[in-house]
């Protein structure tokens, strides 16, 4: 069975850095997934999780929550963004789609919500879900990996369901809708 | 089954867990129930969203280009990136980095909520001019095999005309017809006529059947346009609002939806329904009347995009004649049948869908139909004459789409040679049944 996100922390900090590489395996896919929607262009995207991934290692120690390692690498990312945005808006300092552009990213929440969702799901949720949409694994093959039975982790993707849709609904219920009539 | 133990089975619903008569029982409450449906679309439309996430994020790989960085001496970065030359150099950069802003911009312009909000403003405005509808009869144009499924498109196939026509009080009753095939929901039963002489009853009412859900979904105006924008929402698909004057002289808003379908280039049912569809949807609306014009939705097919569906024409609240909703059917019609356990049925139960797949042609090349009709019942007169003394070719290993995690259908790719002559290369459709446990051709052949 895998190492747990703490664990793994635990033991990079313990002087076994090799064992980043299991956080990496594990969140390039969904950090990627936000990235790119925050920045609106796969190959920034790739580059900005490579320098969160980076960061994030530098600042391993200062994590205070092993635990929470995926929320608190998403807020690097969310950094990293906001960064690069603010590097486009000096570089665009007189261009006014510079700042439409900034204005649309900001306010534009659609897309990346979802990854932040999946940060509110317990780990064994999350782990459910990343490795059945983002690593693509049938569901037998996640209760493999996890050493779970096959019903256990059915019942822990309909969980994961609820909370997802929960969490979701609360952040996207301000969207503009038809009324019903 | 009740609510709740259809609530419950849901998820193994949409994975493919359910055993086939569980499958079948869910699948029955479904089509009756609007609460459970809704329940049951939200799981599916987080799943489709989830899918598309990740199929998006298929291809990435970091793990070595980040541990080469974290694990190189004092853990500066190896090498620089496009990011780190940006943050670097932010104040240095000239025309090529403005004429990249200027793209990003467009990107984020088309997906605004100032777009979105404009955009759900004409279609409100178009749902509520249609709000209570008494009948509604569409009429459009398709590309698909006259006779295959209701919602197979085919961006090769030519045009034929596809229509719905659906009363919803007092009593609700609706049909849906093209050349090949009616479905008739009467407010008893319902019925599908496959021409010229095949049919499949159910003994009970039904909102929608036979896969017409898209044209029942396109009906009801006012949900089907707020589904749009959720879906426009959820999945960040660019939408375009413009204003402009139609053939007739009229304003009109023209609302331009980039719909994705999640499914890889490679899947073998993308494009070949809409779900499984890339397409651009194009909304027109009177700007006077305020009511839905017409509708134009293409397929990014290869090459380009291609039209695939023209909806235009039309009528609400028209009175319709009883007639519309009778079907009159042949003679010689020949009904499908529930599938009956055999007396072997154990042996048939056990097969692979190869195996299956091999039986099924191994008795059309013996002529053999009695053993056929256990796998593909009703066998019409017609299907008997172009099968009968066919020659297998082969047989290959079966496959699967990103689709069939919800309808269980395998794919067996077969080639066969008929005794006119004529090779036919294809994939043979097959799914269990949930009584029998049995194979039976869903498609392909």
């Amino acid at each position: 069975m895998d190492l747990t996100d703490k664990e793994c922390v635990e033991r990079c900090r313990d002087g076994h850095p090799e064992d980043f590489g299991s956080l990496v395996d594990r969140y390039q896919k969904p950090l990627f997934s936000y990235l790119a929607a925050r920045v609106g262009n796969f190959p920034q995207a790739e580059e900005a999780a490579q320098e969160s991934f980076v960061r994030a290692f530098q600042s391993l120690n200062k994590l205070r929550k092993p635990e929470s390692f995926y929320s608190w690498l998403l807020g690097i990312a969310a950094r990293v963004a906001k960064e690069h945005f603010r590097s486009l808006e000096h570089r665009q300092r007189d261009c006014e789609a510079a700042e439409t552009m900034m204005a649309g990213a900001a306010d534009s929440g659609e897309e990346y919500p979802l990854e932040e969702a999946i940060t509110a799901l317990p780990e064994t949720h999350r782990q459910v879900i990343l490795l059945r949409y983002y690593e693509r694994l049938s569901c037998q093959e996640v209760a493999t990996r996890l050493g779970l039975p096959l019903g256990t982790v059915t019942k822990t993707l309909s969980r994961a369901y609820a909370l997802l849709r929960q969490e979701l609904a609360a952040r996207e219920s301000a969207e503009p809708t038809v009324n019903q009539t | 089954m009740n609510c709740a133990e259809c609530r419950d089975n849901l998820v193994a619903c949409a994975e493919g867990f359910l055993d086939r008569e569980a499958l079948i029982e869910c699948r029955t409450h479904l089509e009756a129930c609007i609460g459970c449906q809704a329940k049951y679309k939200a799981i599916a439309g987080l799943q489709q969203r989830l899918v598309a996430r990740g199929q998006a994020a298929a291809e990435v790989s970091l793990v070595e280009p980040v541990m080469r960085r974290v694990l190189s001496k004092g853990k500066e970065p190896e090498r620089e990136t496009i990011m780190s030359k940006i943050l670097r150099h932010r104040w240095g950069f000239g025309l090529g980095a403005a004429g990249f802003a200027a793209a990003v911009t467009l990107i984020f312009i088309l997906s605004t909520p100032k777009i979105q909000a404009a955009a759900a403003e004409a279609m409100t405005r178009g749902a509520q001019a249609v709000a209570k509808l008494t009948t509604i009869h569409l009429r459009g144009h398709l590309r698909t095999p006259p006779s295959d499924n209701f919602s197979a498109i085919n961006p090769n196939s030519d045009f034929v005309t596809v229509e719905l026509w659906k009363q919803f009080g007092p009593e609700l009753k609706w049909r849906v017809e093209k050349p090949g095939r009616v479905a008739v929901m009467d407010g008893q039963s319902t019925m599908l006529f496959i021409k010229p002489d095949e049919a499949l009853k159910f003994p009970q009412p039904s909102a929608s059947a036979f896969d017409t859900q898209w044209l029942h979904e396109l009906a009801n105006l006012n949900q089907a346009l707020n589904d749009e924008l959720s879906a426009i929402k959820t999945h960040g698909w660019p939408v375009t609002l413009t204003q402009e004057h139609g053939a007739d002289g009229k304003p009109k808003s023209v609302i331009t939806v980039e719909a994705k379908s999640g499914l890889l280039t490679g899947d073998y049912l993308k494009n070949k329904f809409f779900s499984t569809a890339d397409t651009r949807r194009v909304y027109v609306f009177d700007d006077q009347t305020e009511m839905l014009d017409s509708v134009k939705i293409y397929v990014h097919a290869d090459p380009g995009e291609k039209l695939i569906f023209e909806l235009n024409q039309i009528d609400c609240n028209q009175p319709m004649d009883a007639s519309v909703f009778q079907l009159q059917l042949p003679t010689d019609v020949k009904w499908a049948g529930q599938m009956q356990i055999l007396p072997d049925n154990e042996k048939y139960a056990a097969m692979t869908s190869e195996q299956a797949a091999r039986a099924l042609l191994d008795a059309c090349d013996r002529e053999d139909w009695t053993e056929a009709a256990k796998f593909f019942d009703p066998l019409t007169a017609g299907e008997k004459q172009t099968l009968g003394g066919l020659q297998v070719i082969s047989i290959g290993t079966h496959f699967t789409s990103a689709i069939s995690l919800i309808s269980g259908a395998q794919f067996v790719p077969y080639e066969i040679k008929l005794k006119n002559g004529e090779m036919k290369k294809w994939n043979l459709s097959l799914k269990r049944d949930g009584q029998t446990h049995r194979w039976f051709v869903d498609g392909g052949i």
